[in-house]
């Protein structure tokens, strides 16, 4: 699908009536080969069938890319609408052209103040085609909005839309002996209005990001997403629904991955005047997750997020995990990787004495960090490979992995009955709980020494042997055996008793830690395969190792399985 | 692919909330003769859009949608050149469809076309839009056509011996070719009707297994028209293409796992169509086991040595099936790639082919072709 515009169209109309004052493109290629499309083999025969179809065909506005078919006078009819339809969003649909503008009233500054009411409505259209889809119309029409309120601005400022209206109407009514085309001519060679849309089309067909300064005093920044992502994914529409996704999903742990050298940085900072931005870039790493780069820089966590907003918008960075050793890696499944795609040579640019299809195919199964490095590595080698992965990262070559955990207590799966169990969920501190935590907690030693033997204990709560000390003192001395049935009837109280059942089948189960840890995690619902393993860490504040000991121990109720976080994969895999 | 279908049923096909007829009157100006049903659109309304309906002479016979804040107007205008019938010499009229602002319209640009030519013939037979009375004539037929439109898709207007049919085509996206390696398989009935001979020769060898090469052969039609059978029977939604099912091929899983559990509708489907015999169902225990082993390095026959599937009641080819055609699993292909500096294989080895390709292109059963691309050192295989 093709986002950019076929052609940027001005038009006025006031008390004088209405004209298209420019539109850009205005060369009309002189058709050489007249309608070569059309030309019919003088071969074949009439088809005798057709004859009764209606003979005319869907007729096509777009030759080569451009607008055809429209003299000036009917697309100035078309785009001076009526005062109903101003200042807000016009849309229209003509053969396979779709036009989008929002029409702006603005009142003109008078110098002699003879005419009291002269409005004027301006109206700057963008032709596209008409498979545009509907997020790119809006954006669109964005564009053409805020193109408005700046010209309503200027005019009011210093009567810069009478200005150039004036220019460019002088300068059609001369020139109109050698034809339209040059008017235009003499237009975009005075008129800066004129040449500022040129340098909107061709920025929004070349890059999508329109940097203009109107009447050199009005800075206006457009960014089209549908386009600008273009260049580092190509052939991949990102729609800003998508970007939206991503950065709704965004968590302080994820960390911002620059898509260009920190250096270039005064290329982006422009966009946007402000200085926390800049601050933030200094103390970027690809290492850091948001978090941590809120708190070196000084800003709070939310105006870190906006800012990775913006710069993932306006296709600056990406969102990724941080890189650190545990990270799985594959390959990214529609990576352009092949002997004559340029990425090839750019990496060997890049990095003298690597070939990208060597490093890249030691990702062809899931590989980590750490597993790649070897104590015996030199610490250059170390932040090489650091380097290649964040390179690899930064062209979407890569796809990173997690481990996502799903509760399957019994044949049939878990009993869904989510409503009951949030509700218990709601209301577990009662304070009978809290009695029976201190029952139990007495036999932690005999339990422990049980269990030394075995697997060791997950969670090692440090405040253990201080709790104890206390509960020592008013602890029932119970036997150890009922006491263990009570405890796990009330951590577990809320599970069905089929699932009840199959849970204690595990051994793990003797062990208080670990059950306490795992109702815990359960009934918080990490392990619906909504949260990765990285997630569920950051917070529950857990250890990797002790989250991972209760999956091994807990296996028989826990399935896990790798795959990518749905929310920073869009920008590696189209799914 | 599933991303692109949401967006795509963001913007829905919404029904036609009116159809109105105007005409261009020798004193009045442009104006709504006939409209179903009456008064949808104002006459101020109508006045501020009037040059997009009643249009300059160089937009005749366009196809016109104007969006607005409330509708969506549709239009197709039209002139009839007659000096001796006509006061003003022409007549121009334009029959409109209105929607909805944010409903699709585009299915029903040749119903509007269709429907205006078929004005136009009545008009030119027997003066039938200028004689008077519009009003009572057209309104039966206008409200027949939104009716029937709106809840079948189509309408046929019979006046004397002919009939015009009208009919809403849903405009879909034009499907990827079809390749040698890749296996149509049903996902609805082929709908019963006169199909050509090539598809009513091929569609008996679509079973999910067999590759479109192998279709050819079997079926004994040329290849390529195969693959233009089974592109249009993919276009038309009842085919869809998965990847040759072999016990040495690789699945990853994909985040839409999850939905095995949470969606219970989900779940029967998968349990019913994987099951070995219908009437002993796998538990889902077993089945979300398989698919979470399914990751890049284990093939299925690992898996089946693993997990023993029909133990399990489990048919593991309708499994890796269900999965595919789900989203829940995806294949993930070896590409091989020459890295020596000359070789005659660059072409054939550069990374673009994936093995399945490459195997069908030459005739070799791949495990053999894997053997010995591993053995050679100048070539990777990525995996992806």
């Amino acid at each position: 699908m093709e986002v950019s515009p076929l052609c940027i169209i001005l038009v006025k109309s006031d008390s004088k009536g209405d004209r298209l004052l420019f539109r850009y493109p205005f060369q009309t290629q002189h058709n050489n080969e007249p309608s070569s499309t059309r030309r019919k083999n003088p071969y074949t025969l009439p088809v005798v069938d057709d004859l009764l179809q209606s003979p005319n065909q869907p007729y096509s506005n777009i030759n080569k890319e451009n607008l055809t078919g429209f003299t000036d006078e009917v697309l100035s009819s078309l785009f001076a609408v009526k005062t109903e339809l101003c200042n807000r969003k016009f849309e229209l649909k003509v053969n396979d052209v779709r036009f989008v503008s929002h029409p702006t009233l603005l009142q003109l500054r008078n110098k002699q103040e003879k005419e009291d009411e002269s409005g004027m409505l301006i109206n700057i259209v963008f032709a596209l085609q008409a498979l545009a889809s509907h997020s790119v119309v809006k954006c669109y029409h964005d564009l053409s909005k805020r193109m408005g309120i700046v010209l309503k601005y200027e005019e009011k400022r210093c009567g810069y839309v009478s200005e150039q209206t004036q220019l460019m109407t002088t300068a059609h009514d001369d020139g109109y002996t050698n034809g339209p085309s040059s008017a235009f001519k003499i237009i975009l060679e005075k008129c800066s209005l004129a040449n500022n849309i040129k340098k909107m089309y061709d920025d929004l067909c070349t890059t999508g990001l329109v940097n203009l300064r109107i009447n050199r005093w009005i800075p206006l920044s457009f960014c089209l997403p549908q386009k600008v992502h273009q260049w580092h994914m190509r052939g991949k529409i990102v729609e800003p629904e998508d970007i939206d996704r991503c950065l709704s999903a965004l968590r302080p742990y994820h960390s911002l991955l620059l898509l260009h050298p920190l250096h270039q940085k005064n290329d982006f900072t422009s966009l946007d005047g402000s200085p926390s931005l800049d601050r933030m870039l200094t103390q970027y790493s690809p290492l850091k997750n948001l978090q941590t780069l809120a708190a070196d820089s000084d800003l709070t966590l939310t105006h870190v997020f906006e800012l990775t907003a913006h710069l993932v918008y306006w296709a600056k960075a990406t969102v990724i995990f941080p890189i650190c050793s545990t990270n799985k890696y594959v390959i990214s499944p529609n990576a352009p990787i092949h002997l004559n795609s340029p990425l090839v040579e750019k990496f060997s640019d890049t990095f003298p004495g690597l070939n990208l299809i060597r490093v890249i195919s030691e990702f062809s199964l899931p590989t980590s960090l750490g597993q790649k490095c070897n104590p015996l590595c030199h610490p250059s080698q170390q932040s090489q490979l650091v380097q290649t992965i964040i390179w690899l990262l930064q062209h979407h070559l890569l796809l990173q992995l997690h481990t996502y955990i799903q509760y399957m207590p019994t044949d049939n799966g878990p009993l869904l009955n989510k409503g009951d169990h949030t509700k218990k969920l709601l209301t577990s501190p009662s304070p009978r709980s809290s009695t029976v935590m201190l029952n139990y907690q007495p036999n932690v030693t005999t339990e422990r020494t049980e269990s030394e033997s075995g697997a060791s204990t997950v969670s090692e709560t440090p405040e253990i042997p201080l709790t104890k000390n206390i509960i020592l003192e008013n602890a029932s001395f119970t036997s150890a055996e009922d006491d263990k049935q009570d405890y796990q009837e009330e951590l577990l109280l809320d599970f069905p008793d089929e699932e009840r059942t199959s849970i204690f089948k595990i051994p793990a189960t003797n062990t208080p830690e670990d059950l306490k840890l795992f109702a815990k995690l359960c009934r918080k619902e990490y392990f619906q395969g909504n949260q990765h393993v990285e997630e569920i860490m950051y917070i529950e504040n857990l250890r990797r190792s002790q989250l991972l000991q209760l999956l091994d121990k807990f296996r028989d109720v826990l399935i896990t399985y790798e795959t990518e976080d749905p929310a920073i994969a869009m920008f590696s895999c189209s799914s | 692919m599933n991303l692109k279908s949401k967006r795509d049923g963001a913007r829905k096909e919404g029904p036609i909330r009116c159809i109105f007829f105007c005409e261009f009157h020798h004193t009045a100006g442009p104006m709504i003769s006939c409209q179903v049903p009456e008064n949808y659109i104002s006459k101020e309304l109508f006045d501020s859009i009037s040059v997009y309906i009643i249009t300059k002479a160089e937009l005749q016979r366009s196809v016109i949608t104007v969006t607005l804040h409330d509708y969506k107007i549709l239009g197709f205008p039209v002139r009839i050149d007659d000096k001796d019938k006509y006061v003003r010499n022409a007549f121009h009229f334009n029959l409109c469809f209105v929607c909805d602002s944010d409903a699709r319209t585009v299915q029903f640009e040749t119903v509007v076309m269709k429907f205006s030519e078929y004005l136009v013939a009545r008009e030119m037979e027997s003066n039938f839009l200028s004689e008077g009375k519009v009003n009572k004539k057209l309104a039966p037929i206008l409200t027949q056509v939104k009716n029937e439109l709106n809840n079948k898709g189509e309408c046929a207007l019979i006046e004397g011996a002919t009939t015009t049919h009208l009919k809403v085509c849903t405009i879909r996206l034009d499907p990827t070719p079809v390749m040698d390696h890749q296996v149509p398989i049903f996902i609805r009935e082929l709908p019963e009707q006169q199909w050509d001979l090539t598809t009513q020769q091929v569609t008996p060898f679509i079973d999910g297994f067999n590759h479109v090469a192998k279709i050819a052969v079997l079926s004994d039609v040329e290849n390529n028209l195969v693959k233009a059978c089974v592109q249009n029977l993919v276009y038309y939604g009842v085919v869809a293409l998965i990847p040759l099912f072999q016990y040495g091929n690789v699945y990853c899983t994909t985040p839409k796992l999850k939905m095995m559990v949470q969606d219970i509708d989900l779940q029967q489907k998968c349990l019913n169509y994987v099951a070995k015999n219908p009437r002993q169902l796998p538990a889902i225990r077993d089945v979300f086991r398989m698919y979470a082993a399914m990751t890049r390095g284990t093939t299925i026959r690992d898996l089946c040595v693993r997990f023993n599937p029909s133990n399990l009641r489990i048919n593991e080819r309708k499994l890796v099936q269900f999965g595919v055609l789900e989203g829940i699993i995806r294949r993930v292909q070896k590409y091989p790639v020459i890295v020596a500096e000359y070789s005659d294989l660059h072409k054939s080895l550069s990374g673009a082919a994936s093995l399945d390709e490459l195997c069908c292109s030459i005739g070799v059963a791949s495990q053999q072709l894997e053997d010995q691309l591993e053995r050679d050192n100048n070539v990777m295989l990525l995996w992806k």
